[in-house]
């Protein structure tokens, strides 16, 4: 799990990287690519939806890193700070895409409109490919707010941090999230 | 503790204080539905945690490489910078020309839109005079545009900082498809010339041809002062 604040070494490790990547230094942005592709395309394929629309995603955002690594002054981790760079683009993509559908978006700071908890659903095993389904039916922000938690494993406030949001704001989308899967489980069930 | 004041959240992440903690599992003990509900979010959490981990395609650090070489260097230029005093000068002049050009670009366009929004009846117009003084207008605003993009391309051409080549093919595809929009908005206004409908779309037209030009010339400002992220935030714009 990255943390969001860097520790002095690790700080210090990110600076380093960042700066190489700068000055041009050969195998640096592979480096960074190396460290950080791999739990990134895990995050954009399950916000993309799809395999093909995930290898743009993670493209523009290695992209938009290159552009904007001079712009990384260390506050956060490189992590947290490739993440945020990833979720912005992610849902940027995701809502101008429900735009055109004429979709309405939905606000992360929206006021709290957790489903109600039916007791209906006893889920004692859960089918991965249903399960996928189900994340994939998710509104964008709560998707990510999701993901980010129960997939990645990052905690609240560094999902927060991530997403730009409180961490109250992360806690209650999760909490929806977990209830909508719940919702469309059960009703597979 | 009944069912709406359970820490259903917090109770499913495992987050509460040992006292919450002794509370919520005497709630659980007595309501069944509180009780499957945590243990079916228990589930969806404990599955998502276990789902399988994506890789990217082996080729993609390939594919974002060749698109790196077509980039500027990150905090390298974003247009070439001028080298020499006198390279300096010239883009500088650039710069003032190029607002200059907006500024009196904009003004019959300020004036014509204060015109239809004036209280004070403004003297009456015929048919023909109308037009002609919309054309005049018009034509003395495009002649000073063309005048400004000429010599920003000549200066490109000239100076060895010339424009990054996707900057100017980017800014060149806005224009062309402002530049027809003008077209369009001026052919419509030829059919019906009292139409301020057609007369607002015409302006509109040549006030998003200013504020493209305006974020040229910005562009090139915050270069000069050397604002690299000011100037990638520009750079965003006009790709857009």
């Amino acid at each position: 799990m990255a943390s969001s604040k860097p520790s002095g070494d690790l700080r210090g490790a990110d600076l380093d990287l960042a700066a190489r990547i700068k000055s041009g230094e050969t195998g640096a942005f592979e480096s960074l690519y190396g460290q950080h592709a791999g739990r990134l395309y895990n995050l954009v394929s399950r916000m993309a939806g799809s395999s093909a629309d995930a290898d743009d995603l993670l493209q523009d955002v290695f992209l938009l890193a290159y552009r904007k690594i001079g712009s990384y002054r260390g506050d956060a981790s490189l992590g947290t700070w490739l993440y945020r760079l990833a979720m912005n683009h992610c849902l940027d993509v995701l809502r101008s895409r429900q735009a055109r559908m004429g979709q309405v978006t939905e606000s992360m700071d929206e006021p709290d409109a957790v489903p109600v908890a039916t007791p209906a659903p006893t889920l004692t095993t859960v089918n991965r490919i249903d399960l996928e389904r189900a994340i994939e039916s998710l509104p964008p922000a709560c998707r990510a707010a999701f993901l980010l938690h129960d997939v990645e494993g990052f905690g609240h406030n560094e999902v927060g941090d991530i997403l730009g949001v409180s961490e109250g704001t992360s806690k209650s989308q999760v909490h929806k999230a977990r209830l909508r899967i719940r919702a469309h489980l059960g009703s597979r069930a | 503790m009944n069912c709406h004041e359970f820490p259903l959240a917090e109770c499913v992440d495992g987050t509460l204080s040992p006292a919450d903690e002794r509370a919520a599992d005497r709630h659980l003990e007595g309501c069944p539905a509180c009780r499957a509900l945590v243990a079916d979010l228990r589930t969806v959490r404990a599955a998502a945690f276990t789902l399988d981990r994506r890789q990217p395609p082996a080729d993609l650090l390939n594919r974002i490489q060749s698109r790196l070489t077509s980039e500027p260097a990150p905090r390298g230029r974003l247009l070439a910078w001028p080298n020499t005093r006198g390279a300096w000068s010239v883009w500088l002049a650039a710069a003032a020309a190029l607002v200059l050009a907006t500024l009196i670009g904009v003004m019959p366009l300020s004036r014509s839109a204060v015109d239809t929004t004036e209280t004070e009846p403004a003297p009456a117009l015929d048919g023909t005079a109308l037009v002609d003084s919309v054309e005049a207008d018009l034509q003395a605003a495009e002649a000073h545009y063309d005048r400004a993009i000429q010599g920003l391309e000549q200066i490109a051409r000239t100076d060895s900082g010339e424009l990054d080549p996707q900057v100017a093919a980017v800014l060149q595809k806005n224009l062309q498809v402002v530049d027809q929009a003008i077209d369009e908005s001026r052919a419509a206004l030829k059919t019906q010339p009292a139409s301020s409908r057609a007369q607002d779309g015409l302006f509109e037209a040549m006030r998003t041809k200013v504020a493209l030009l305006q974020q040229t010339v910005e562009l090139i400002n915050e270069m000069r002062k050397g604002n690299q992220a000011e100037a990638g935030r520009l750079m965003q714009n006009l790709s857009r």
